[in-house]
């Protein structure tokens, strides 16, 4: 590499304009976070899933945790934070600008309609990545029955969702799986 | 309930510790994304929106690039505090549980390769995605009433889960359909 950046300055650089492109949120960019960190040869493969995975099940903000694991790797402590600013610092003050705007004609018609045609798009996308997923750590009925449970749970009862991800965790960890 | 809740008049102002506790018990909850959290904590517990204001917010943040959930604590805080109160909303989310997760995810990252560990992880991810279905089905419960709701939201499901189409490419496609399809409905009576 004959870059004068430092790989960390790199590195933020890069997630800075993708997170400013990350329409329908991070996971969106992660194809092309993979293919950026893995030719630069910081991460491997392997190590790339293994961050990806616990960064699901680490409580806290997944992705922007996802990419500090990846600045911590790539430049230690300092690496990590300036990831994890790059990841959520342009998107956040988009979102502020665009509420402010937004709020500002709440009560005019034509918002009124794009709010209730827009709604259930977003409810659909929301269930599609549920369905997707529960696709991906599809290894057997099991898995699909845990899904299947936590649906019904959520919405006949009012049990704490965490329970629920403990008795996942629990039946997984007890190879039903 | 007498007092009609006037958001942003001084009596009942939400207190910046409620709004930076609150995003943080989103967070910290927020195993596999913080939606569900988000939800519950937004409309259930606080009312600091109803269900249809927290999917009109929640899409709004969809068709903006970024971490969603964190814009939709951008929104909140703005909504009841301004400036100060998505700051506020906005640390809450990220500030403790980043400094805990990366911490704990590095103790973890070192033992990734346990059998027992791999297990766990796929359990949780499936139960994850079970609570992000109910999670939508709860949101469209409000638009049952509106035909036209249901088919978009099912052809948005449709073009992401089946035809994996890139999430620009439905939404460009679907959004102008939906918004001529509820003009039209509101124009007729």
């Amino acid at each position: 590499m004959t870059n004068i950046l430092s790989p960390p300055t790199l590195l933020a650089a890069h997630l800075a304009v993708l997170s400013s492109i990350s329409f329908g949120g991070f996971p969106t960019v992660l194809p092309d976070v993979h293919d950026f960190v893995t030719g630069n040869g910081w991460l491997t493969d392997r190590e790339f899933a293994d961050v990806f995975a616990v960064s699901q099940v680490v409580p806290g903000p997944n992705l922007i945790l996802m990419m500090s694991f990846i600045g911590l790797k790539v430049g230690g402590i300092a690496g990590a934070i300036t990831s994890a600013f790059a990841t959520f610092g342009p998107p956040c003050a988009m979102y502020y600008a665009s509420y402010r705007l937004w709020d500002r004609y709440r009560d005019r018609p034509w918002q009124r309609i794009v709010r209730r045609a827009l709604a259930p798009l977003t409810i659909g996308l929301v269930i599609a990545g549920g369905y997707v997923m529960a696709r991906a750590t599809d290894v057997g009925w099991p898995s699909l029955a845990i899904t299947a449970v936590a649906v019904v749970l959520i919405l006949r009862t009012r049990a704490n969702p965490l329970w629920i991800l403990i008795a996942g965790g629990a039946l997984g960890g007890l190879g039903f799986r | 309930m007498s007092q009609t809740a006037e958001i942003g008049s001084s009596a009942d102002r939400v207190a910046l510790s409620k709004l930076f506790a609150a995003f943080l018990k989103v967070s910290i909850w927020g195993f596999g994304g913080g939606l569900v959290w988000a939800r519950r904590v937004v409309v259930e517990q606080s009312r600091w929106m109803s269900e249809q204001e927290f999917a009109e917010t929640l899409t709004l943040c969809q068709l903006m690039p970024g971490p969603n959930i964190a814009g939709v604590a951008v929104c909140v805080g703005a909504k009841l505090r301004g400036a100060i109160g998505t700051i506020s909303a906005v640390a809450g989310f990220i500030l403790v549980p980043w400094a805990v997760g990366l911490s704990l995810g590095t103790l973890v990252l070192q033992h990734a390769q346990v059998a027992v560990l791999q297990n766990i992880l796929s359990g949780v991810s499936a139960a994850a995605a079970g609570l992000l279905i109910a999670t939508g089905i709860r949101l469209l419960r409000p638009h049952c009433a509106r035909p036209a709701a249901l088919l978009f939201a099912g052809l948005a499901f449709a073009g992401m889960a089946f035809v994996k189409l890139p999430l620009l490419i439905v939404l460009l496609g679907l959004a102008p359909l939906s918004i001529g399809a509820t003009a039209a409905g509101a124009i007729r009576p």
